[in-house]
């Protein structure tokens, strides 16, 4: 025991220096910010956006032609469904680490622009790593909010109602350019009563046809700061659509609930319903029918009030890579090869270039492009609304509250009270 | 459940553990005692300080940190503004909140005793000696193995949604409702019926007490000529009364705290998370909806200590009760 000092302590010293080094080793991998430039100066950007499978293997083929002409960037990509896409990108975009670039849309814009989340790529434009000309339909200033330019669009598509053909055809109904809602109404009860089939999935919940036939009428579902119509509008709106599921006009809604995620035209528990018009490919894919599209119906028998959306790829404040960035973007919106691998998964291509490089030769895609091209024509295209800061929990109230009406879980009244309250919140108001 | 006694390496007036254990024994100076003492104490806590430091950063840093939220609006990119009792009244005042209390209340007041009289009905069986016992031990429990896993709760969803197996078997018996996990009014039993399924770890606990009833109470009261059912209503009940306590305690807690079955199984279906029309929103579903979905972390964790004092509340309530129910051996309480 002569030295057991000695021992004691150095044990005690090689303990701490081994707990220091435990620490110290947590802390490092703890920190996951990569700076991304390595030593040969070749550049990691991160590349993230919501889809399922099918998506992900058309990106990986754009990714790797993209890879091969910029060999000095390598491009790491993540997906998730899309509810899980913006979970996971609120809470790494909070820890200041989101990804470089990324999949947006509208609804978000102004939302993670009160955030401090997007890049201004305006300066990237300016730069010459990113060209905005060549957009189709003056898409090229669908991402632009108070002068910034927050989004590039990649695809564009607009509302639509898809429609089960053969049940249309069977019940005599022939939709065209510029039919009323009371024309779609007698419609609806004629697929009713001649095929047995309710005419809709019911259409009360779709918030951005309600924002069309708001539109139609001089309102719109949001203005920049806030919602664009009175508790009156909507229970209006509500009580036509609660009488359709009375009537039998529109779906059984237990039903609807009941086949989810499955559509319910699909499913063939309805004639028609309303979404967007690159779906038509989704329905070919679960039912058995043939489906086809259908123009929106009208108040006065011309306006109905659409606008192309789209899908944008938005890149945050936060990277350390503008210049790759811009130049990814510009890749992806512009190069015709891009256009043929990625068809018209995620819209239309945004670009004359992209538009023309991909014709399709299968019956639904050439059915889409020939539905836009008729918006074009027709003269029918607005430009849209913008969506103010909580857009998104609003479109998520309109339809869980729509659901519940649907399933006589509220009242009229009770549900646009609930709805407004929970807009209020929302929108900060 | 009995009182423990901790037994600190360095506590005063043990200095007979202290002492070496050969050469000559030689009552040390007091300062060189305390010197040695104070150097035990110093590895102590180094070699603790491991655990120490994951317990300040993992567990209690968070904790402090949400309680802090809890008074804040803090919606994860702009700094915590403080608005005091804001989140709680907004919290109380909100349908959708009392819609999830409600849920879960009759989730906890419905799923846990099912789940409980199964664990010792089934407990009661296999206490027996019978031949393939361990085999239906294993079978029984299996379930509370697997029971956490994300798994089970999706499979849960394939047989209980519309046109699977559960379905189809209604439609045989002529009752055609379509599935559990679509109907608002339903999926709250397919939950239910999860949880009860998942008896296997009460059963086990009910088991090891069952063992520990000395045979002759059993044998005395048959002598004195009483039944099976009198038997069990004023000797096993009572004997195995701190086991069922400890289950009643346990099982309340958890199901106050469902959140990934009801998550999974509610998911899904039409983009909202906690089942169609919130027919499965328990309480920490919406928690988590106002958290991740809503970026409100501020009214999140306010919510979230609300089930804290809730859950410490029911603990409380059970642990008064035990009193008039709860028996224990002479001098073991």
């Amino acid at each position: 025991m002569v030295n057991g000092r000695n021992v004691e302590r150095r044990t005690i010293l090689k303990a701490a220096g081994a707990t220091a080094a435990t620490l110290g080793l947590a802390a490092t991998t703890g920190c996951g910010g990569d700076g991304g430039a390595s030593a040969d100066g070749t550049v990691t950007i991160r590349y993230a956006w919501w889809g399922a499978e099918d998506r992900a293997q058309r990106i990986n083929k754009t990714i790797a032609l993209f890879e091969k002409k910029y060999p000095k960037i390598k491009v790491k990509t993540d997906f998730q469904p899309y509810l899980d896409f913006w979970k996971k990108f609120n809470t790494q975009a909070s820890g200041g680490n989101p990804p470089d670039v990324f999949q947006n849309a509208i609804g978000f814009l102004r939302k993670y622009d009160a955030k401090n989340v997007l890049l201004d790529l305006s300066e990237q434009v300016k730069a010459g790593n990113l060209r905005m000309d060549g957009f189709r339909a003056g898409l090229e200033k669908f991402g632009e909010i108070d002068g910034k330019l927050l989004g590039v669009p990649v695809g564009s598509n607009s509302m639509a109602l898809v429609i089960d053909k053969p049940v249309y055809t069977k019940a005599g109904v022939k939709p065209e350019q510029g039919w009323t809602w009371d024309d779609y109404h007698a419609a609806m009860e004629k697929i009713r009563d001649r095929t047995g089939r309710a005419g809709d999935t019911g259409p009360y919940n779709v918030m951005y046809l309600y924002d069309l036939y708001l539109r139609q009428n001089g309102k719109a579902f949001f203005t920049e700061d806030g919602l664009g119509f009175t508790e009156a509008d909507l229970k209006d709106w509500w009580a036509k659509a609660k009488k359709g599921v009375e009537d039998g006009i529109y779906a059984n809604q237990k039903k609807v609930a009941q086949i989810k995620p499955k559509s319910a035209v699909a499913g063939e528990l309805s004639g028609g319903e309303f979404t967007w018009d690159n779906f038509t490919v989704r329905y070919t894919s679960e039912g058995k029918s043939e489906y086809g599209l259908a123009p929106i119906p009208t108040t006065d028998g011309k306006k109905t009030g659409q606008y192309l959306g789209s899908l944008m790829l938005s890149a945050s404040k936060r990277t350390q890579h503008p210049k790759e960035v811009a130049q990814f973007i510009d890749f992806m919106v512009h190069d015709p090869e891009v256009a043929k691998i990625m068809g018209y998964d995620r819209g239309v291509p945004a670009t004359q270039a992209q538009f023309d490089a991909y014709k399709p030769n299968d019956p639904v895609n050439q059915a889409i492009a020939a539905y836009e091209e008729s918006l074009v024509e027709a003269g029918v295209l607005e430009p849209i609304t913008p969506h103010p800061n909580g857009a998104d929990i609003c479109e998520a109230a309109f339809l869980r509250i729509g659901e519940e009406l649907g399933l006589g879980k509220r009242s009229v009244d009770d549900a646009v009270k609930q709805f407004f309250t929970e807009s209020k919140t929302a929108l900060g108001s | 459940m009995g009182t423990t006694v901790t037994h600190a390496p360095a506590m005063e007036g043990l200095s007979q553990d202290s002492e070496p254990r050969h050469g000559p024994v030689k009552p040390e100076r007091p300062a060189a005692l305390k010197r040695r003492r104070r150097r035990e104490n110093l590895a102590g806590y180094l070699f603790m300080s491991p655990w120490i430091a994951g317990f300040l950063l993992l567990t209690a840093g968070p904790m402090v940190a949400s309680l802090y939220f809890a008074f804040t609006d803090y919606n994860l990119f702009d700094a915590p503004k403080w608005i005091g009792l804001d989140n709680f009244s907004e919290m109380f005042g909100d349908p959708r909140w009392q819609h999830s209390v409600r849920v879960t209340l009759w989730y906890v007041v419905v799923g846990t005793p099912l789940k409980l009289l199964l664990a010792l009905g089934v407990a009661l069986l296999l206490a027996q000696k019978r031949r393939g016992q361990a085999f239906y031990r294993a079978a029984f429990y299996a379930p509370s193995l697997i029971g956490a896993s994300v798994s089970v709760a999706i499979v849960w969803k394939a047989i209980f949604s519309d046109d699977a197996i559960v379905d189809r078997t209604q439609k045989i018996f002529g009752i055609d409702v379509g599935g559990w996990t679509g109907d608002p009014d339903m999926i709250i039993y397919s939950l239910v019926a999860l949880t009860v399924w998942q008896f296997g770890a009460p059963m086990v606990i009910f088991l090891a007490g069952l063992k520990q009833v000395p045979r002759e109470l059993y044998e005395a009261a048959e002598v004195d000529g009483a039944g099976k059912l009198r038997r069990f209503w004023n000797i096993t009940l009572p004997m195995i009364s701190p086991v069922l306590f400890f289950n009643v305690l346990l099982e309340t807690i958890h199901s106050f705290q469902i959140f990934s079955s009801a998550y999974i199984v509610g998911g899904g279906a039409g983009g909202n998370a906690c089942g169609p029309a919130d027919g499965s929103m328990v309480y920490t579903c919406y928690l988590y909806v106002q958290g991740f979905e809503n970026s409100r972390m501020g009214l999140a964790s306010a919510m979230a200590w609300m089930l804290l004092v809730a859950v410490a509340l029911v603990t409380a309530v059970l642990f008064w009760s035990q009193k008039r129910w709860v028996h224990y051996e002479e001098g073991a309480r």
